[in-house]
C-alpha cells in the first residue's frame, strides 16, 4: 500500500520533472512570455485608470470595471456599424483607433458627469461612503445595461460575438517566428499597452496637469493652497480614468477570451483591484509593474494548468494569492506609500 | 458611521432613569414584567414577523387579494430574508461596529453552508446525515471562526481600504477553489446539493424527537392542531424554525455589543489611536469581533443550506454575495445590527414585486389580470406595446431601482432607515419606546 502511494508520488514528481522541463524549452518559454506581456498589457489598460482615480482622490471606484464593460460595448457598437464584410484589415485597425477615440471621450463625458453629480457631495465623508457609491453606480449600471443589450436581442451573458468577428484577419492568425508562436492580437494588445503607458506616463511627467495630478496625489491642500482649482483636476482626472477604462473595454472587445457582456464588469474590476493594490494604490509605475508581475503569472499558470495540473481555477487562484501574500508582505503595495488609503 | 456614540449614551441614560424613577414612583413590578417593559418594542416585531405568515394568508384570501399579492413578499420569501438578513447583521456587527470593512464576508457564510451539505453527504469523517441539525450549524459556525481567525489574524495588520481588499482576496480565493474542486461534488461550478439525506433538516433540541421540526420547502414537517386550533405548512414551520435561529442569534449579538467589549468595538470606529492609548489590545478585539461575526455568518450560511438543500459558489463564496450584505446594512443603517435585516426585507420585497419568475404575484401578473388586454396591447412607441415595456424595463430588473435607490440613500440618508430613526429619537428606538410605557 505505502509501496504503491510512493509510486505514485514518484510518477508524479518524475511528470512533474517532465513538465518543468517542457516549460523551460526555449519554445515554450517565449510563447508564454508573449503571452504574459500581452495580459500585462490588458491589465495594465483595466487599471492606470483605477489608479490615477485614486492616487489623486482617494476614491476606489467599484464602478470602473462598469465602465470597461459599457466601452466594450459601445466599440463594439461602433465597430458593428461602420465595418462591412469588405473592409479591408487596415481599415479595421483605423477604424478600432476611431472607436478608441470616440469610446474615450464618450466615457470621459459620463465620468465627468459622475465625479460632479454624485461623488464630490461626498468628499468630505470617510472613504467607505466612496466605496458604497460607486458599488450602487455599478449595480445600477450593469442591470440598464442588460435591459439595453437584451432590448436588442444580444445576449447578456456570452460574449457579443458580432463584434469579436470585426477583428481583422491578419490579427486573428497565430506567427511563427524560432520557434515561438504568437497571436497576431497578443502583439496588437502589447504594442497598445505600450502606447497607453507612454502616453499615461507623458501626461503625468510632461503637462502642467499631470503635474497637478502628481502634486495633488502627495498633498491636495497644499496644491489648493497654492492656487490651483483642485475641483477641476478631480473632475479632469475622473474623466481621464473612466476615458482609460472606456478604451480597455474597446480593446477586450476583440478578445475572444474577454469580448463585451455584461459580466466582463465583475471579470475586470477584481484584476484591476489586483494590480492597483499589489502596485500600492495611486502609484502609475507600480501599476505597470504589478500588472507585468500579474500577466506573466497568468500566462504561467495558464501554460501549467494546460498542460500539467488539473485545476481550471489555478491561473485565478494564484492572482488572488499573490494579492493577499503582496499585502501580507508589504500591506502598502509594492510601490506605494504608507499613508495613503488608510483608516 | 457617526451615529454610535450618542446612541451609547442615550442607551445609558435609559438605563439610569428605569433604574431610579420607578423606586421612586412607588412601584415594584416584578422583573420579567420590569424586562417586559424594557422590550416592548422587541416583543411588537416579534409578534408581528410571528404573525406574518397568518396576516399574509389573511390578506390574500381577502377581496382585494390581487393587491396584497403583488406587493407583500411570500411567506418562502421571507424565510430568505430571514437568514439572509442574518447574514447581514453578521456583516454590520464587525463593519458597522468597528468600522472594517469586511469585504470577503462571503467566505464565512459560504463555509457554513458547504460544511453543512458536505458534512451531510458524508465527506467529512465523525459527522453524517445522522448528525443533528442543530450541531452542524455550530460546527459551521466554528469553522467559519477557525477561518476568521486565520484571515483576521493576517488582514487586521491592515486598515481601511486595504483591509477590505485583502479580504476580498481571501475569499475570491477560496471562491475559485471551491468553485474548480472536485472533492465537494462531481460538477463543482453548478454547486452541490444534499445527496445523503432524504428527510429535512430539524431545528429543535437534538436527541428529543418532540422538540425538533423539519425545515425546507418540500422535505420540512406540517404542523396541523397546534393549539388546538393552528395548522402550519412546512414552508411556514421553516419560517417559524428559522426565525427562531435568527432570533436568538440576534439577541446574542445584541448582547455583545452592548457589552463592555462592544464598547470597544466602538471606540475602535471612532477612534482606533485612543483606544490604543487608554490600553486595550485593539488587535485582539479586532480578531474576537471577527470571529464572533464569522460564527454567525456560518450559522447563516447553514440555514441557507438547510432550506435549499443546496448551494453553488454563486450563492455562497462569490464577493458579490457579501455586496448584498453591504446593500441591506446601507438601506438598513450600518450600525444599528437589526437595521440590515429591514434593509434586506425592503431589497427582497422590490425584487419580488419585479420578479420575473412569477409564482408569487408580483406587479406584471397583477397588472395582466387589471388593466385589460387593451391597454396592456397599446402600442408605446414604435411597436413597443405596454406589456413588453413593462416586461423589457421592469421585470427581471429589480437591481437597476435597487442599485439608484442606493445611490440615493448613501447621498441623501446615510445613516440609513434605522440609522436614522435613532438619530431622529436620539436613542435606539426600543428604549425611546420602553420610556413611554414608564
Amino acid at each position: 500500500m505505502n509501496g504503491l502511494v510512493l509510486l505514485g508520488d514518484a510518477l508524479v514528481l518524475s511528470g512533474f520533472v517532465d513538465a518543468l522541463v517542457d516549460f523551460l524549452g526555449p519554445s515554450n518559454l517565449g510563447t508564454v512570455l508573449l503571452d504574459g506581456l500581452a495580459k500585462a498589457a490588458l491589465y495594465v489598460m483595466i487599471a492606470s485608470g483605477l489608479t490615477l482615480v485614486f492616487g489623486l482622490m482617494g476614491v476606489l471606484n467599484f464602478a470602473h470595471g462598469s465602465l470597461t464593460m459599457v466601452g466594450a460595448y459601445l466599440g463594439g457598437l461602433l465597430l458593428v456599424l461602420t465595418a462591412g464584410t469588405a473592409t479591408g484589415g487596415v481599415t479595421r485597425i483605423l477604424l478600432f483607433l476611431l472607436a478608441v477615440v470616440t469610446v474615450f471621450a464618450i466615457l470621459a463625458a459620463v465620468g465627468g458627469l459622475l465625479e460632479v453629480g454624485l461623488i464630490r457631495p461626498i468628499y468630505d465623508r470617510p472613504p467607505l461612503y466612496q466605496i458604497l457609491l460607486t458599488f450602487g453606480v455599478t449595480l445600477a449600471l450593469d442591470e440598464f445595461v442588460r435591459i439595453v443589450v437584451s432590448f436588442y436581442g444580444i445576449q447578456p451573458i456570452s460574449e457579443w460575438q458580432a463584434a469579436l468577428a470585426t477583428k481583422p484577419a491578419a490579427l486573428s492568425q497565430s506567427y511563427a517566428f524560432a520557434g515561438v508562436s504568437a497571436r497576431g492580437l497578443a502583439l496588437f494588445q502589447i504594442l497598445f499597452g505600450v502606447a497607453t503607458i507612454v502616453a499615461i506616463w507623458a501626461f503625468l511627467t510632461k503637462t502642467r496637469y499631470g503635474l497637478f495630478v502628481r502634486a495633488g496625489s502627495e498633498d491636495g491642500e497644499m496644491l489648493a493652497a497654492l492656487g490651483v482649482d483642485v475641483q477641476r483636476v478631480f473632475t479632469l482626472v475622473f474623466a481621464l480614468g473612466t476615458g482609460i477604462a472606456g478604451v480597455a473595454g474597446v480593446l477586450l472587445a476583440w478578445d475572444p477570451s474577454w469580448g463585451a457582456s455584461v459580466p466582463l464588469a465583475a471579470e475586470t474590476l477584481l484584476p484591476a483591484f489586483v494590480v492597483v493594490i499589489i502596485g500600492g494604490l495611486g502609484t502609475f509605475r507600480g501599476t505597470v509593474v504589478a500588472a507585468g508581475i500579474v500577466g506573466m503569472t497568468d500566462a504561467t499558470m495558464t501554460w501549467w494548468f494546460q498542460n500539467f495540473v488539473d485545476f481550471t481555477g489555478l491561473p485565478e487562484m494564484t492572482i488572488f494569492l499573490i494579492l493577499v501574500l503582496t499585502l501580507v508582505w508589504r500591506p502598502q503595495g509594492l510601490y506605494g506609500v504608507s499613508e495613503v488609503g488608510g483608516h | 458611521m457617526a451615529i454610535s456614540s450618542d446612541t451609547a449614551n442615550s442607551s445609558d441614560t435609559a438605563d439610569e432613569t428605569t433604574a431610579s424613577t420607578l423606586p421612586a414612583a412607588g412601584r415594584t413590578d416584578a422583573w420579567y414584567v420590569q424586562y417586559a417593559r424594557e422590550h416592548v418594542l422587541h416583543i411588537a416585531v416579534i409578534a408581528f414577523l410571528a404573525a406574518y405568515p397568518g396576516i399574509y394568508s389573511l390578506l390574500v384570501n381577502s377581496p382585494v387579494s390581487a393587491e396584497f399579492v403583488a406587493v407583500l413578499p411570500r411567506v418562502e420569501t421571507m424565510v430568505t430574508v430571514l437568514y439572509f438578513g442574518l447574514f447581514a447583521m453578521s456583516f454590520d456587527f464587525i463593519s458597522g461596529y468597528t468600522g472594517y470593512l469586511s469585504f470577503g464576508h462571503a467566505a464565512f457564510y459560504g463555509t457554513g453552508a458547504y460544511f453543512v451539505i458536505l458534512a451531510t453527504n458524508g465527506k467529512f469523517p465523525g459527522v453524517g446525515p445522522e448528525t443533528p441539525f442543530v450541531a452542524l450549524l455550530v460546527l459551521g459556525g466554528l469553522l467559519a471562526v477557525a477561518l476568521a481567525i486565520v484571515i483576521g489574524a493576517l488582514s487586521f495588520r491592515l486598515s481601511g481600504v486595504y483591509f477590505a481588499m485583502i479580504t476580498l482576496g481571501f475569499s475570491q480565493v477560496l471562491y475559485v477553489f471551491v468553485r474548480d474542486w472536485s472533492f465537494v461534488g462531481s460538477a463543482p461550478r453548478d454547486g452541490i446539493a444534499v445527496t445523503g439525506k432524504l428527510s429535512g433538516f430539524q431545528i429543535g433540541v437534538p436527541g428529543v424527537d418532540a422538540l425538533n421540526l423539519a425545515i425546507g420547502q418540500l422535505t420540512g414537517d406540517a404542523v396541523e392542531g397546534f393549539l388546538g386550533v393552528l395548522s402550519f405548512t412546512p414552508t411556514e414551520v421553516s419560517y417559524y424554525m428559522v426565525g427562531l435561529v435568527v432570533l436568538v442569534s440576534y439577541f446574542a449579538m445584541q448582547r455583545i455589543i452592548h457589552s463592555p467589549f462592544g464598547r470597544v468595538m466602538i471606540a475602535i470606529r471612532e477612534n482606533e489611536e485612543r483606544a490604543r492609548a487608554i490600553g486595550y489590545d485593539t488587535f485582539r478585539y479586532k480578531l474576537g469581533a471577527f470571529a464572533i461575526s464569522a460564527f454567525f455568518a456560518g450559522i447563516a450560511g447553514g440555514l441557507l443550506a438547510g432550506f435549499k438543500r443546496s448551494v453553488t459558489p454563486e450563492s455562497g463564496f462569490y464577493f458579490l454575495v457579501a455586496g448584498d450584505a453591504l446593500l441591506a446594512s446601507v438601506l438598513g443603517g450600518f450600525g444599528t445590527l437589526a437595521g440590515p435585516l429591514y434593509g434586506h426585507l425592503f431589497d427582497e420585497t422590490v425584487r419580488e414585486f419585479l420578479s420575473k419568475a412569477g409564482g408569487g404575484g408580483g406587479l406584471l401578473p397583477y397588472l395582466r389580470d387589471h388593466l385589460g388586454a387593451n391597454t396592456m396591447a397599446t402600442e408605446l412607441y414604435n411597436g413597443l406595446t405596454v406589456a413588453e415595456a413593462i416586461d423589457t424595463f421592469l421585470n427581471g430588473h429589480a437591481a437597476l431601482y435597487v442599485g439608484i435607490l442606493f445611490v440615493l440613500f448613501v447621498l441623501y440618508v446615510p445613516n440609513g432607515l434605522l440609522g436614522t430613526l435613532r438619530d431622529r429619537y436620539g436613542g435606539t428606538l426600543s428604549t425611546v419606546v420602553a420610556r413611554w410605557f414608564q
